[in-house]
């Protein structure tokens, strides 16, 4: 087991090279100048020859990538163009946030998803299971920078229950409902027809004769088993909450790498980009490796060499 | 001052113009400029405290003054730093850090007498030497001062004799310099703390302004805290020279409109640009103080004089006539602004008032009969002239901005009335600069914001074509001669004169087509009393309290 996590964890510089390289190409060959955005029209062209110079956007582009993985191997991602500021500074400064809207909301899509899937699935038919199945439809179906406005009119603006910008906890209320939802319907839906899978196999129908309660057998053996394919999808969702996390972020201006992100590759702040595309590949290449060895405590049949 | 901030800011641009503040009632009433808002006979007493929160669109990119390229960050520096002259709200320029000045005969050296008394946030004393280290670091390329620099233009040296003088010297005089002396990216800067903070300099600024700077809280918000030792304000911004009134002003960063706004109506924020959207709305309510103002600039569509078909000069001209501009403005921006003919609005130095009436007028009917005589009719009645078997037909690349891209669309349609087709083509605000300086354009929509007519010079010399400013590619001799005159008239009759013909100049070119130009409205909560709106287009602060 911890032979297979070292390796996986070694793996992961080759992965990491590899973004970092495309990230580097990707960014520097799509049309776009950090250098004309950052002057705008105060500036003369002298400035704008000046300013290329310095920051070495003149040199080929190998140099300028050897150049960028010499730093980064000892730690230095390098500085914002337009900021000035270290990027991982940057990022580290904001990332708290993201994180902790994307794990509130991943939390509680899955305790959401997974209940309601089960319930709908235990209810097979009935008007219990058609109304969940309607959220889920409604909840897929929404997009966030509209649900999310609908959020804060109604309990933001009408009702003044809850801040509309704003930090702390009650902030974080809406964004996560926001956030949540898509990912809780998606989840529901899978649990449903993954009980509904297993609840037909052999095993339970044994189960069943052998007098088992009702309880056990839905809880202990159906659910255990129909989690496997849901668990994968939470490892899924948690990078799709981490990419919509950039939406809800505008809409509920919460200072994290959404906004930042969008703003990066706005003005084509190359280091920028670069830092928010290897963090975010650590991340999910992190987050996969983390629901690869959950495998193995929820399903004993799974072991790792 | 900056087309970057054109792409993030959209509506609630660092601009100026006339003022006006709308009645209770929702009818537009003209107030003088420096009626403060909310002074009204039931305003509570002013005391020290309370705190306001604004509404940005972003931080911006650094606070230091020298480096940065952001609207709003030159509108927050505004509170936070001193320039060495002031404007007050009727035009003049008045002194502030300098206490008089000086300008020879041949306008190449500007004598400045340094206030005494005036210290930085940290304590340390602001005097000549300390002018002349921020006017050093901002002519020193290594500061890469990209902004400051352009507005310090050709001076080449400074010199700080004693504590109270400082001078500078430029290689040719420069008009636009008093201007631009009082732009906030000329305040002066604490020596000590641009020495000791490097890059953190940017995220903590020491400078030497009403407001000291509190906090920088990443993508979130910026915090400015009263400075309880300033007492050098100039007369016309302050009544009270003690300080200001308020304890802390928050700058927060709401990057969508329609969160600001809800974030507005339930009293979060106290202070808002108002969307183009919510305009008619908020006009009819009695619940905030609203203040109105005009860009100072204009939104236009821009030829290649370089490609075809723009490479005739004839057919620009005749193009000119058939944008019917009062429709563009109602789609664009729901009214809220005015039709513009000139490369300047009227809130900008030197505009000539009569080319309402020298600008081609909108006359579909006359550009079919003027197109027909340049050789261009519809002859496979497919609803687009064509000539040599060539269709009148091309590419304007556009903003991703909403009111944009309502504008392009009406264009669209009026070229379409005309037998002309223009394919609108979406960018980014990056892309759309980097085909414009390579030149591979043949129409682009952009809009600019500038305090002085000089904007000439960025969006017409010779010199700056290549560099993604220069819109129409124009390398013209003669234009570039007016431009240069502009620049070092002193004279402001004469330089009004200068300006006039390069405006007849700029239409008779048909360089671009002028569409628009925007009133922007800002909404305070009733709470905010004795606020001020400078027609450089930012709130002065110092006599303001929340009731």
């Amino acid at each position: 087991m911890t032979r297979y996590v070292l390796q996986r964890i070694v793996l992961v510089i080759p992965v990491l090279f590899g973004v970092s390289l495309a990230a580097f190409m990707m960014s520097h060959l799509v049309p776009g100048d950090p250098v004309a955005v950052m002057l705008g029209e105060t500036a003369t062209k002298e400035d704008y020859d000046n300013l290329r110079e310095q920051l070495g956007l003149n040199d080929p582009l190998w140099q300028q990538y050897g150049r960028y993985v010499y730093h980064a191997v000892q730690g230095d991602f390098g500085t914002s163009i337009r900021s000035k500021q270290p990027v991982l500074d940057e990022i580290m400064a904001r990332f708290p946030s993201t994180l902790t809207l994307t794990i509130c909301a991943c939390v509680t899509a899955a305790v959401v998803g997974i209940t309601l899937g089960v319930l709908a699935a235990t209810s097979k038919r009935s008007g219990v299971d058609g109304l969940i199945m309607t959220f889920a439809l409604l909840g897929v179906s929404m997009p966030a920078f509209w649900s999310g406005i609908l959020l804060i009119l109604l309990f933001g603006l009408k009702l003044g229950w809850l801040p509309i910008a704003g930090s702390g906890w009650r902030a974080l209320i809406l964004p996560t409902i926001t956030l949540a939802a898509p990912a809780a319907a998606v989840l529901a839906r899978m649990t449903r027809s993954s009980m509904l899978d297993v609840l037909g196999q052999d095993f339970v129908r044994t189960a069943r004769a052998k007098g088992l309660r009702d309880r056990i057998v839905v809880y202990r053996h159906v659910l255990r088993n129909a989690l496997v394919p849901v668990i994968t999808i939470v490892g899924i969702q948690f990078g799709a909450l981490l990419g919509g996390a950039v939406i809800v972020e505008s809409v509920f201006s919460r200072p994290g790498l959404g906004r930042y992100t969008i703003t990066a590759i706005e003005q084509r702040d190359f280091p920028q980009i670069q830092g928010i595309v290897l963090f975010a590949a650590a991340i999910y290449v992190f987050v996969n490796l983390a629901v690869d060895l959950m495998y193995a405590v929820i399903d004993p049949r799974i072991r790792y060499r | 001052m900056n087309i970057n901030q054109e792409f993030t800011r959209r509506f609630g641009l660092k601009v100026a113009g006339t003022i006006g503040a709308i009645a209770a009632t929702g009818s537009l009433t003209s107030v003088a400029w420096a009626e403060p808002i909310g002074e009204t006979a039931d305003a509570g007493e002013a005391s020290v405290g309370g705190e306001l929160i604004v509404r940005t669109v972003e931080l911006g990119d650094t606070m230091d003054p020298a480096k940065t390229g952001s609207a709003q960050v030159s509108s927050t520096l505004r509170l936070v730093g001193d320039t060495l002259i002031a404007k007050d709200y009727d035009g003049n320029f008045v002194p502030w850090i300098a206490e008089s000045w000086d300008i020879s005969e041949d306008g190449l050296t500007w004598t400045f007498k340094i206030r005494e008394g005036v210290t930085f946030h940290d304590g340390t004393p602001l005097d000549a030497t300390a002018v002349k280290f921020t006017f050093d670091r901002i002519l020193d390329p290594a500061t890469q001062a990209v902004t400051a620099a352009g507005l310090v233009g050709p001076m080449t040296s400074t010199e700080a004799p004693d504590a109270t003088t400082f001078s500078f010297t430029l290689s040719e005089p420069f008009a636009p310099l008093l201007q631009f002396l009082t732009s906030s990216n000329l305040s002066i800067v604490s020596p000590t703390a641009v020495e000791s903070m490097g890059d953190d300099f940017g995220r903590k600024p020491i400078l030497s302004g009403a407001f000291m700077f509190d906090e920088w809280r990443e993508g979130d918000r910026v915090v400015l805290k009263r400075n309880p030792d300033y007492a050098w304000a100039p007369e016309y911004m302050h009544q009270d020279p003690a300080g200001a009134f308020i304890e802390t002003i928050t700058f927060q960063s709401i990057t969508e409109d329609a969160s600001a706004v809800a974030a507005f109506e339930a009293g979060e924020i106290q202070q808002l640009s108002l969307p183009a959207t919510d305009i008619s709305r908020f006009e009819g309510t009695e619940d905030y103080w609203i203040v109105t103002y005009e860009r100072k600039g204009i939104i236009t569509l821009a030829f290649n004089v370089n490609v075809t078909p723009f490479d005739d000069p004839a057919l620009r001209k005749v193009l000119m006539g058939a944008v019917n501009k009062d429709d563009v403005l109602d789609a664009a921006v729901e009214g809220y602004g005015f039709p513009a003919y000139s490369f300047l609005s009227p809130g900008i130095f030197g505009y000539w008032d009569g080319m309402k009436d020298y600008a081609p007028a909108y006359d579909p009917d006359g550009v079919i009969a003027a197109l027909a005589e340049l050789g261009w009719t519809d002859t496979d009645g497919d609803g687009i002239v064509d000539k040599d078997g060539v269709k009148l037909s091309f590419t304007a690349l556009n903003l991703p901005n909403d009111s944009y891209g309502r504008a392009a669309q009406i264009v669209q349609a009026q070229f379409s009335d005309v037998g002309v087709e223009m394919v609108i083509q979406q960018m980014e605000f990056a892309t759309v600069l980097e085909q414009v300086a390579a030149e591979s354009h043949q129409a682009v929509f952009m809009g600019y914001t500038y305090q002085d007519p000089d904007i000439a010079y960025l969006i017409f010399d010779s010199s700056q074509a290549g560099a993604g400013i220069n819109l129409s590619a124009v390398r013209d001799p003669e234009l570039d001669a007016l431009i240069k005159e502009g620049r070092s008239a002193t004279d402001p009759d004469a330089r009004a004169a200068v300006y006039e013909t390069m405006q007849k100049y700029v239409n008779d070119q048909g360089l671009f087509v002028p569409l628009w130009y925007d009133s922007y409205y800002v909404a305070f909560q009733k709470s905010v009393r004795n606020a001020n709106f400078h027609p450089d287009s930012y709130t002065v602060y110092y006599d303001a309290f929340i009731d």
